[in-house]
């Protein structure tokens, strides 16, 4: 009985301890100042949590051990977890040294309130960064001039379609917007929902790729970039333009593609109910594997010859932690993944259809893979997705206005005024 | 459960032996003040103390990241103006209304029929309360597949004939808002109903005996002797509800995120999307106060009146 007593006694006390300790250091409005500790493996907080990309990146992690320059330590989250919790990551005391994210404006955000490490050195020190292409070198520098990110991997999109249900069509690429609208009526005379999109359910984004497409066709990605950024009103004649475009395909959308998430509108395009879809890579993981030699892709149609060719090409790599105490082995770590031996390992134990961002790597080799890295070679200018461009705050303002469009095309004028309110908040934030 | 049964307070309580009140102010002895005061600590540390820094975020403008800076009411003023906000309070309030009233009424009717103890009723009552067992992400998992435009709902009404009334339920914003609360419901009444059968236990079967040899027909048996037995229950319930009603999120998240174009948006969720979406974290925390402090003045007001009445 005594016993008993004490113990539960103790147990208070306990408690009692461990709320005091989180007072002392849970203030959370407070940003503190510590360096994590300099001893120990390399921390790698990742936001790949599906089940082939996670025993990828074990892999790499598990190779990099075995070479013997140091250690890192793999900490993986679901992915919507990490996207909210990384700036308490990022701001907390004692903080995870190395992240999976995004470079651009995305990276650029938290480098200009001095969170990311200066990478610099590892950019002068690795003959493999040495001999990435220009357009990385400039996504993965801050605006203060510094690079911040190094990048591993990117994927793209493109108009998806299956060469079998193309061929029983009797229909073929198109070359023009006017070809592609004659696509689409044929498709349409068929029976076929000519065009897939996938924006129910909790995949709302994905409608922003066709604002994306169009606006890099009709404006420019440096416009884009700079609408993205605040510098143009959302509400602008030149948004306008954009979705005039997107009225005239607007019939051929499939009428559930606001209902149904991109999983399902992808099975949809699989099974031949709909004919093709406007869609990243990612979505061949969930393919199923005969089916995957079946899949082609043409280039979103050009609408304006004068407009510089631009791409989405969403690349992903790492940053590290101004906060770190580890900055040589973090060094270390960076480099390593800059190899192509650390990329390739990657392509190999994942879905294999992302690419390499070191030009020394191989691809996964397949027919669709090499074709995509000529899409992208292609493109003069490189933009990474909505929320890439400007930031995940964003995205939201985005698929507000994009779905209230797929349901009402008549108002949008009120739209665009109500999206520019949205984001200024945002931007002023 | 078993303290909602326990009306009959008003018989005299039996005499303390050690006449407590009566002994003048003692000295409360120390492990007795350390279970009150440890666990009041934690609560401070855990409840109180972010609660109030939540009070204090609401007039601020943070992004997270940076450090917070005062803005003072600028947030509410802002929130007078929001479209949004207004269009969320308005469906909050729809929400209670339909949500609140229906599992109150339908739970009640479900209590009532399966009070009596008939042969299968235990079968009955646990159907009506499975869905409570059940998390409400999984629960709207199923709802989702039942909602789909291919799904079950929509070639229920082919089969019968009705496929003019097919829909893409969830992504119209004509129906996504009940098209929520349907699921909610489904749960809710099963909860209320438990709650309810366990007041309709505590009432006296003298009281039915009584009115029955006065000549009181079924109706008036429910009129003059259950509902008002029942009164001390329907605090619980009322503030069982609106508790729930304004927390409402985990539903509406998973299956709408508030959408299409904010037509399921409720106060909970524009709070969450606000907040942890936008970024907008001191908006999102006066969201939460006034979320705050509709629940409280509701609950609050209630219980002064109750307490009122049984003095």
């Amino acid at each position: 009985m005594t016993n008993q007593h004490t113990g539960r006694r103790r147990f208070l006390a306990g408690l009692g301890a461990a709320g005091t300790t989180a007072l002392l250091g849970g203030c959370v409005t407070s940003t503190s100042s510590g360096k994590s500790s300099s001893k120990g493996a390399v921390t790698l907080q990742s936001n790949l949590s599906a089940p082939q990309a996670k025993a990828a990146m074990e892999d790499i992690i598990a190779a990099y051990g075995k070479k013997g320059s140091g250690s890192a330590s793999l900490n993986t989250v679901a992915s919507e977890t990490f996207r909210t919790q990384l700036p308490t990551y990022l701001t907390s005391a004692n903080p995870p040294d190395v992240y999976t994210w995004y470079p651009g404006s995305v990276a650029d955000a938290y480098a200009k309130k001095n969170l990311l490490l200066d990478l610099d050195e590892v950019w002068t020190s690795s003959p493999d960064l040495k001999r990435y292409s220009k357009a990385l070198n400039s996504l993965c520098t801050a605006s203060s001039g510094k690079k911040v990110f190094v990048p591993t991997t990117y994927y793209w999109w493109g108009m998806f379609y299956r060469k079998s249900n193309f061929a029983k069509w009797g229909v073929s690429e198109p070359k023009s917007w006017d070809d592609f609208l004659d696509l689409c009526d044929k498709l349409k005379s068929k029976g076929v929902a000519p065009i897939g999109l996938g924006a129910g359910g909790n995949t709302a984004w994905v409608a922003s790729a066709w604002f994306d497409y169009l606006d890099i066709r009709i404006n420019g990605a440096e416009y884009h970039r700079q609408l993205l950024a605040g510098k143009h009103r959302f509400d602008d004649p030149e948004v306008r333009k954009v979705f005039d475009r997107w009225q005239e395909v607007l019939p051929f959308f499939d009428p559930n593609g606001a209902a149904v998430p991109f999983q399902d509108a992808t099975t949809a395009l699989l099974n031949g109910r709909s004919g093709m879809m406007l869609i990243g890579t990612f979505f061949a993981d969930a393919a199923p594997k005969n089916a995957l030699d079946d899949i082609d892709f043409f280039r979103f149609p050009v609408i304006d010859a004068k407009v510089p060719l631009a791409e989405e090409a969403p690349t992903d790599g790492y940053f590290a932690s101004a906060r770190t105490g580890r900055r040589d082995h973090v060094f270390d770590l960076m480099r390593y993944l800059a190899t192509p031996e650390a990329q390739e390992i990657y392509i190999k134990g994942s879905s294999g259809t992302v690419l390499p961002c070191n030009p020394d790597a191989k691809d996964a080799g397949t027919a669709l893979v090499t074709k995509g890295r000529k899409h992208i070679e292609a493109a003069a200018e490189i933009t990474q997705f909505f929320n890439r461009d400007s930031s995940d705050a964003l995205q939201p303002t985005a698929d507000t206005a994009l779905t209230k469009f797929l349901a009402k095309p008549k108002s949008i004028g009120g739209i665009l005024t109500d999206w520019q309110r949205d984001a200024e908040k945002i931007w002023n934030a | 459960m078993a303290v909602l049964t326990a009306p009959e307070r008003k018989s005299p309580a039996p005499p303390s032996p050690r006449g407590r009140r009566t002994g003048g102010p003692r000295r409360t002895p120390p492990l007795v003040l350390a279970f009150v005061l440890v666990p009041l600590l934690v609560e401070a540390l855990w409840v109180f103390w972010p609660a109030l820094q939540g009070f204090y975020l609401a007039l601020t403008r943070w992004d997270g990241v940076s450090a917070p800076r005062f803005i003072g009411l600028d947030n509410f003023r802002e929130m007078a103006h929001d479209d949004v906000f207004r269009s969320a309070a308005g469906h909050t309030v729809l929400w209670l209304v339909l949500f609140g009233g229906l599992s109150a009424l339908l739970g009640l009717a479900a209590a009532l029929l399966l009070q009596q103890e008939r042969r299968g009723v235990g079968f009955y009552r646990a159907a009506l309360f499975l869905p409570v067992v059940f998390s409400l992400v999984a629960t709207a998992l199923v709802w989702q597949a039942i909602y789909q435009p291919d799904g079950v709902l929509n070639q229920l009404l082919e089969s019968v004939g009705l496929g003019s009334l097919r829909h893409a339920w969830l992504a119209d914003q004509d129906t996504a808002l009940y098209a929520v609360i349907v699921p909610a419901l489904w749960r809710q009444i099963g909860y209320v109903m438990v709650l309810y059968l366990a007041g309709l236990k505590g009432i006296d079967p003298a009281l039915y005996e009584a009115a029955k040899v006065d000549g009181a027909s079924a109706w008036q048996r429910l009129r003059h002797v259950t509902l008002p037995q029942l009164r001390s229950v329907n605090a619980v319930v009322l503030s069982v509800i609106v508790i729930d009603s304004l927390r409402s999120f985990d539903v509406v998240w998973s299956l709408t995120r508030g959408g299409p174009y904010h037509s399921s948006e409720l106060l909970s969720t524009y709070m969450y999307s606000t907040a942890f979406q936008s970024l907008r974290l001191g908006y999102g925390s006066a969201l939460a106060v006034v979320i705050f402090v509709l629940a409280f003045g509701v609950i609050c007001s209630y219980l002064v009146r109750a307490f009122r009445e049984a003095d």
